[in-house]
């Protein structure tokens, strides 16, 4: 029946019945509003900011600026919550009697919590910038602005805001993709957003790269920014053109931009704290339980593990499984404990780092016997790229609702991250090292 | 003046009639709801060649892409 | 209790009215069987509990998008007391679009005219008595980013759960051929009560005229699809 009546009706009935609608409101309106003028200064405004040229300098230098500012706020807070946390752990070990139980608080219960709570501060603050954009009605005219470029590289001009949102934490930036109304551009983008370098994984770069690459540390950091995009554009591209769901062109860009409005404190700190409770609690129960998973793995079997004066990692549980896996990694010169930190980064990105530390290798020295600079920079990229953390691939799930697209979505990040660690080893390789 | 162009061709500041939309059933009957029904006036606020175009429709501003802008065919004034 | 839907375009300022009613604790979970967040809360009016739920926000209630989909199911399916309708009062006429679409839906609507504040700093006057008088709706001016008219329309909330929740108010003429044929069509479907229970006739009616998709679904296992099909040489 719906055959017959779409071959009938076409599209003349729904024309009609659009239009009669809003002859019902044009009558209404001469009634109720007066003094409608036109929109003089948004119209400027958006002269500026769409222009051909303007738009997109205007469009980084506002980008980069939300960059700083999320960054330069938030380092010395997340610093602090880190040095409290730690002094708490000391507390705790050492006013608790019972060794396994001193160990459980210290280093599983406070070190998980602590690991949480480090990525409020920027996790906040980009939210809060984020916010601020949306709200004057700018980061619409941004979809706009890039939607020229993401056209080209095979997505959708409102897959932006997603992208954007994801270098903050990937969860957010999924969920934003709701926005995007045809299925196909909307899987696409969720699979490229892990791609985004979320802030979890700023800290191993930071821990990596600030001993490992020495005065190239803050290149190295940013370039792994930069690779993430790069890999994103590409996938998608890719994607595009080799699997038949995703052939075709991005559907049709269609947005209302809000009118401008200043941005109030009330509704900007609404915005922030909705998405960043919504990472909460996805991400930090998960984060949380996954640090006392792998604390007990660690630290068990107590026995082994505790037999000298300083706990022997290498005879727990999380050895045993490191040196298993660890050929696998063995082409890219990770070793035995950079892989079991891969393993349990799968957890939570940041849970890398802690690894590390648990493994005796939190200081720059002992790094420097496990990686030189090109493994480094190696294991940072794989980092970046390989399986989204375990809640965003809740999300993906979700937001899929298919097994099929998550399931892909964790395959295709470990073997690029692969191919990619194993080309840097590779061209390092060659340039001598 | 009985003229059909795309609102693609449309420059900037420029009012038009529309006449009507062509396209796929989806994108035709989002575009009506948008209020881009026959007989409705449009104007070009803002066109970046060769990407997207933002418009005047009923008092809304709205960004169209440039496919989008080839299947409503205006009648400018 | 009264259970109160919250909807409106994009950009109205639905979440912050939500977060202005609710004090911000919400319910968080999803729409059954779907991936969209649905967000519950609750206030309290003069002892009068109220549910407060957010609905996706959107332009139309058509069978396009899971967002439209849900907000127009849950209309119908779950009935709430109240439909509030958070319309931008610097953008009337996009946003009466959804209005319409409400009332024809046969919903007990308040609207919530947002932004009153940035409609009133463009220079419009806007008459809330009339359009309250054509459209046959309570009109509670608000402005949610300082919390304005959110008692007001609070109270007007509980004095509208008091009436019948499904009525009709306003009918929007198509012009006369097609008024014909939705009224035949509505009279089809009123032979079938299980549908009209659940949903307006005379929109089913409209519905079908349009073609949506889910509508023709649904009409396709009710008795009198037969009918329905033998009408279609008219059109």
């Amino acid at each position: 029946m719906s055959e017959k009546i779409k071959e009938l009706l076409g599209e003349e009935a729904e024309v009609l019945l659009a239009e009669k609608r809003y002859e019902v409101i044009s009558r209404i309106l001469p009634k109720v509003l007066k003094g409608k003028k036109p929109l003089t200064r948004s119209d400027l405004l958006d002269k500026a900011f769409l222009n051909k040229y303007l738009g997109i300098p205007v469009f980084l230098a506002l980008w980069w600026a939300l960059f700083r500012f999320t960054f330069d706020v938030s380092a010395p807070l997340s610093d602090l919550i880190d040095m409290v946390f730690g002094r708490l752990g000391e507390i705790a070990s050492m006013s608790i009697q019972n060794e396994q139980l001193a160990s459980f608080v210290a280093d599983g219960l406070i070190g998980g919590l602590g690991s949480v709570l480090v990525f409020i501060p920027p996790i906040f603050f980009l939210f809060f910038g984020l916010a601020i954009l949306e709200d004057s009605g700018y980061l619409a005219r941004a979809a706009f602005v890039v939607d020229r470029v993401m056209y080209k590289l095979g997505l959708h001009g409102k897959s932006f805001i997603p992208m954007l949102l994801g270098f903050g934490c990937n969860i957010p930036g999924i969920m934003a993709t709701r926005t995007i109304d045809k299925e196909e551009d909307r899987i696409l983008t969720i699979l490229v957003n892990p791609l985004m370098s979320c802030s979890a994984r700023l800290p191993v770069y930071v821990f990596i790269g600030g001993a490992v690459l020495g005065g190239y540390a803050a290149a190295g950091v940013y370039s792994m920014y930069i690779l993430g995009i790069v890999l994103a554009v590409l996938m998608a591209l890719l994607f595009r053109r080799i699997i038949p769901y995703f052939k075709g062109k991005p559907s049709a860009f269609i947005l209302e931009l809000p009118m401008y409005a200043m941005p109030t404190l009330r509704s900007t700190l609404a915005h922030m704290w909705e998405r960043g409770v919504l990472f909460l609690k996805k991400a930090g129960t998960i984060i949380l339980l996954a640090t006392v998973v792998i604390w007990a793995l660690s630290a068990y079997p107590w026995g082994a593990v505790h037999s000298g004066d300083e706990p022997l990692i290498e005879a727990s549980y999380v050895g045993f499984l490191g040196h298993a896996i660890e050929p696998i990694f063995r082409p890219l010169g990770f070793d035995w404990r950079a892989t079991v930190a891969l393993f349990f980064g799968f957890v939570a990105k940041e849970i890398v780092v802690d690894t590390f530390g648990v493994l005796g290798l939190g200081g720059a020295e002992e790094l420097q016997q496990v990686f030189n600079p090109v493994t480094g920079l190696a294991f940072m990229a794989f980092t970046l790229i390989y399986i989204p953390c375990l809640a965003t691939i809740g999300v993906i799930y979700r937001e899929t609702n298919s097994w099929k697209w998550t399931v892909f979505t964790v395959v295709y990040g470990v073997v690029l991250a692969y191919f990619v660690a194993f080309l840097i080893v590779g061209i390092g390789g060659m340039l001598g090292y | 003046m009985n003229l059909r162009i795309p609102l693609a061709f449309l420059p900037e500041n420029k009012q038009a009639t529309v006449v009507e939309v062509v396209g796929g059933r989806g994108l035709v009957r989002r575009l009506y709801e948008l209020g881009f029904t026959p007989r409705t006036k449009v104007r070009v606020v803002s066109s970046s060649s060769p990407g997207p175009v933002l418009v005047d429709i009923r008092g809304a501003r709205v960004a169209l892409g440039r496919g989008v802008t080839m299947k409503i065919i205006v009648n400018p004034e | 209790m009264i259970k109160v839907a919250l909807i409106g375009n994009p950009n109205v300022g639905k979440s912050l009215i939500f977060n202005n009613l609710t004090g911000g604790k919400a319910h968080v979970g999803n729409w059954p069987g779907k991936t969209v967040e649905k967000k519950v809360g609750k206030c309290v009016y003069k002892g009068v509990e109220i549910e407060i739920v957010d609905l996706p926000g959107t332009y139309s209630l058509t069978a396009n998008s899971i967002d439209e989909l849900i907000a127009r199911d849950y209309i119908v399916k779950e009935k709430p007391d109240v439909v509030v309708d958070i319309v931008d009062a610097s953008n009337l006429e996009r946003n009466l679009y959804l209005t319409l679409q409400l009332l024809e839906l046969e919903a007990n609507v308040v609207i919530a005219l947002n932004k009153f504040d940035v409609a009133e700093d463009l220079g419009y006057e806007i008459n809330v008595s009339e359009l309250s008088k054509l459209l046959g709706v309570p009109v509670v001016p608000t402005v949610a980013t300082t919390q304005g008219g959110m008692e007001k329309l609070k109270e007007t909330v509980a004095r509208a759960a008091k009436e019948k929740s499904r009525r009709r108010i306003i009918e929007i003429s198509y012009g006369k051929k097609i008024d014909e044929l939705i009224a035949k069509i509505e009279r089809i479907l009123q032979k079938d009560e299980n549908l009209t229970k659940i949903y307006p006739a005379r929109w089913l009616a409209i519905k079908v005229l349009e073609a949506d998709d889910e509508v023709l679904k649904i009409i396709e296992k009710s008795p009198c699809v037969q009918e329905i099909v033998n009408l279609l040489p008219e059109m």
